[in-house]
């Protein structure tokens, strides 16, 4: 482990600098000071310097300086003899306490040192974990192992990621191993284990290859071409050794764990995907041989017996043909645009061009479409007054309302008028369109909105050409809905009929120009 | 007279279709299936057509290099003819003075409907622009600033004015939000739709029967405005 400490010349000069003061203030007041105080001083500075001093230089230096005090200060002076018995006494206790500082100190120094290396640890783990929470592609991260790994060894890393689920490749990140290496990273990938100085593998080789596990398997392997053992790395011992290695497996079975936990999210999402996209075919298929086909073969009817019969024809039955097939590819039109646009909204994102639109606006361009159809149909509109405008997309939310009209005109009773309301709820509005017809029973309430599915009213009249073909109808409806954020609903009215709802979320406006009047119609 | 129309369609059908629909209707029809095509003929033609039809999504553009060359040569009404899936470059072309759009599948009433108020517009047929708009009981007199409905005066404040003043000059035609916002608050508030919303509120609250059910100033989704087509005099 590399840790933020002084190197260790300048730990050495440190305590030298401290030997030397100590020093220099003995000589310098030699004459006033008394024997005993001087040798407090020795063992004080005997003490700082053991506070940077490792014990092997200590001890000597400790032993060293005892004796050169002996010989300068202790009588007699200038010679190693001892005359007084205190004197021998002071001198033994002296070497013993700094001895015993100096080990202390040392001791010390490794214990917190272990407790720095650990809480390093801690911190490198934690800091990859929050990277790889965070990141949307673990792989993305390879560059952040790297560099924990590289901090960690000071060793040039080189981090190969297995290729996986799809839009997950083989990747390497740092420099390209050569072919010994490559070979390493290999065998690691194949069979999980770590090779390489310290793993009980391949010891000999340069390199310490480590694998990035998950819990069913290895997603890549990190190499680690480790520096050149200094000096001072020869005292580490094997079960400091063995926690660096430890912690170094952490660090890449973290990486690990989170390329598994991407790769089994995007085996899901495929899955989803393909799921999904078999639905929407299905549907598409299901539109067009399901309620194409109908208003073709009724404009192919018309149109062939225009062409074969023509002048055998009275003028009345000209026109009644002419218009068959002008409704009938009218109504085609329209069946086209909503398969289309439910095939656009439930392939993937869908793109809207959201505006802040007034529903007042929308509810009237959908009253001006459909009195172009349907000329004599009455409609009964209550807008309630300041209503917020509300962002959208305008096309979009037109052609919801104009199914949910054209649904009440083909289901509900002929001579109701078809009601059309919008209000403001606590944190929605509530688009609404109700009629008079036979209502949906509870039991279909959820399945109305699904492609092709119609209440049991049309499955009762199939010779009704008005009443068939609602097919995606109801259910590009939910689909517009969901893509607003919001949400249909049908309930029964109380007098019979249905009511069905779109709610929107409720944004905060813009504020308008100085002049204006409060938005909505004015009274 | 006879008025030619250039008609840019690539679909071979519907333009014959289409073709012989205005042939009947008493215009001359030219045809052409491509940009370069419509520009070659334009080049060797004597004198410009008298209208042009110019579908979306043609096999070489969208169209924008032809409407500028038609632009600089002189006032030739535009009408795109547009797929109804993305407004975009409808609006572009509506925004690079196209004068209207149809958007497919239309009905030939509604295509001759609009020809008539491009023509009329363009000053082919009847004296060019309007000052005066009358249409069930709203009449507006541009030069006299006055508004009134069912004849009684309608005070409008500014603002109201003028957009009801913009929408009037090209009555019965398309206008876009952006030029809406352009001419009537400024450059600078183009893309502010919510201005329209407001004042187009307000303009229908005094103008319209019933402002959620309105017959003058319509709504084109997406796109923009249209001021209802003028009574004929």
């Amino acid at each position: 482990m590399s840790r933020p400490a002084p190197a260790t010349a300048q730990r050495l000069a440190r305590g030298l600098v401290a030997w030397s003061l100590a020093w220099a203030v003995l000589l310098v007041f030699d004459e006033r000071m008394e024997l005993a105080n001087k040798a407090l001083l020795l063992v004080l500075s005997s003490a700082v310097a053991g506070l940077w001093w490792p014990a092997w230089v200590a001890l000597p230096a400790g032993a060293a300086a005892i004796g050169a005090f002996n010989y300068a200060f202790v009588p007699p002076r200038g010679t190693f003899a001892v005359d007084l018995h205190h004197d021998a006494v002071l001198l033994a206790t002296m070497l013993a306490v700094s001895w015993i500082v100096a080990l202390l100190m040392a001791r010390l120094r490794r214990v917190a040192a272990h407790e720095r290396d650990h809480a390093l640890r801690a911190e490198q783990l934690r800091e990859l974990g929050d990277a790889l929470r965070a990141a949307d592609d673990p792989a993305d991260q390879g560059p952040q192992l790297l560099q924990a790994l590289a901090r960690a060894t000071q060793a040039e890393v080189t981090v190969q990621l297995a290729a996986g689920a799809p839009g997950l490749e083989a990747r390497t990140i740092g420099r390209p191993p050569d072919d010994e290496e490559d070979a390493a990273l290999r065998l690691c990938l194949a069979d999980g284990r770590a090779l390489g100085p310290g793993s009980g593998r391949h010891e000999a080789m340069g390199a310490l290859v480590l694998p990035l596990r998950g819990r069913a398997g290895t997603f890549g392997a990190a190499l680690l071409r480790l520096p050149a053992e200094p000096g001072e790395r020869g005292e580490r011992h094997a079960p400091a050794r063995a926690q660096a290695q430890a912690h170094l497996q952490a660090l890449c079975d973290q990486m690990g764990s989170a390329l598994e936990r991407v790769q089994a999210l995007r085996h899901a999402a495929a899955a989803r995907e393909a799921a999904h996209a078999q639905a929407l075919r299905n549907t598409l298929l299901a539109s067009i041989s399901h309620d194409h086909r109908t208003p073709l073969a009724t404009i192919l009817g018309a149109a062939g017996s225009l062409q074969e019969q023509g002048e055998r024809l009275s003028a009345a039955q000209r026109r009644r043909l002419a218009d068959t097939i002008v409704d009938e590819a009218t109504q085609l039109a329209r069946l086209t645009e909503n398969t289309l646009q439910l095939a656009r909204l439930e392939s993937g994102a869908p793109v809207l061009r959201a505006d802040w639109e007034s529903l007042e606006e929308i509810v009237g361009s959908v009253l001006a479409r459909t009195r172009r159809r349907h000329p004599g149909q009455r409609f009964k509109v209550h807008l309630d007054k300041g209503l917020p405008l509300v962002r959208c997309d305008a096309v979009l939310i037109v052609q919801l309302l104009d199914n949910l009209v054209d649904n009440a005109l083909r289901y509900g009773a002929d001579t109701a008028a078809v009601e059309i309301s919008a209000r403001l709820q606590a944190d929605a509005l509530v688009l609404a369109v109700a009629d008079r017809g036979p209502g949906v029973s509870a039991g279909d309430r959820e399945r109305i909105f699904t492609a092709f599915e119609r209440g049991p009213a049309a499955g009762g009249t199939p010779g009704d050409a008005r009443r068939r073909g609602v097919g995606v109808g109801l259910a590009l409806c939910r689909a517009i809905a969901a893509a607003h954020g919001g949400h249909m609903t049908v309930r029964p009215r109380r007098q019979g009929g249905s009511r069905f709802e779109l709610h929107l979320p409720l944004q905060l406006a813009p504020p308008g120009p100085d002049d204006a009047a409060p938005a909505g119609p004015a009274p | 007279m006879t008025l030619s129309v250039l008609l840019v369609e690539d679909d071979r059908d519907l333009r014959s279709t289409l073709g012989a629909a205005l042939e009947v209707e008493g215009y001359h029809v030219a045809c052409s299936a491509s940009l370069a095509d419509a520009r070659a003929r334009l080049n060797h033609a004597d004198a410009l057509p008298a209208l042009v039809l110019l579908d979306l999504g043609l096999p070489d553009g969208d169209g924008e290099s032809l409407l500028a060359e038609l632009r600089r040569r002189g006032p030739v009404p535009i009408i795109v003819i547009s797929a109804r899936d993305g407004e975009g470059p409808t609006i572009r072309l509506l925004d690079a003075g196209a004068d209207d759009y149809l958007a497919k599948p239309f009905t030939l009433g509604e295509l001759l409907a609009r020809m008539r108020v491009a023509l009329r517009h363009r000053g082919t047929v009847a004296p060019p622009a309007t000052t005066r708009y009358r249409h069930a009981a709203l009449a507006v007199d541009l030069a006299g600033r006055r508004v009134q409905r069912a004849g009684q005066e309608v005070r409008l404040t500014p603002t109201e004015y003028r957009l009801l003043a913009r929408l009037v000059r090209q009555a019965g035609q398309v206008v876009t939000h952006r030029q809406l916002l352009a001419d009537v608050w400024g450059p600078e508030f183009i893309g502010h739709t919510h201005y329209l919303r407001l004042y187009m509120a307000q303009l229908r609250a005094k103008l319209e029967a019933d402002p959620a059910d309105p017959r003058l100033l319509l709504t084109e989704p997406g796109v923009g405005y249209r001021l209802v087509e003028p009574d004929p005099d």
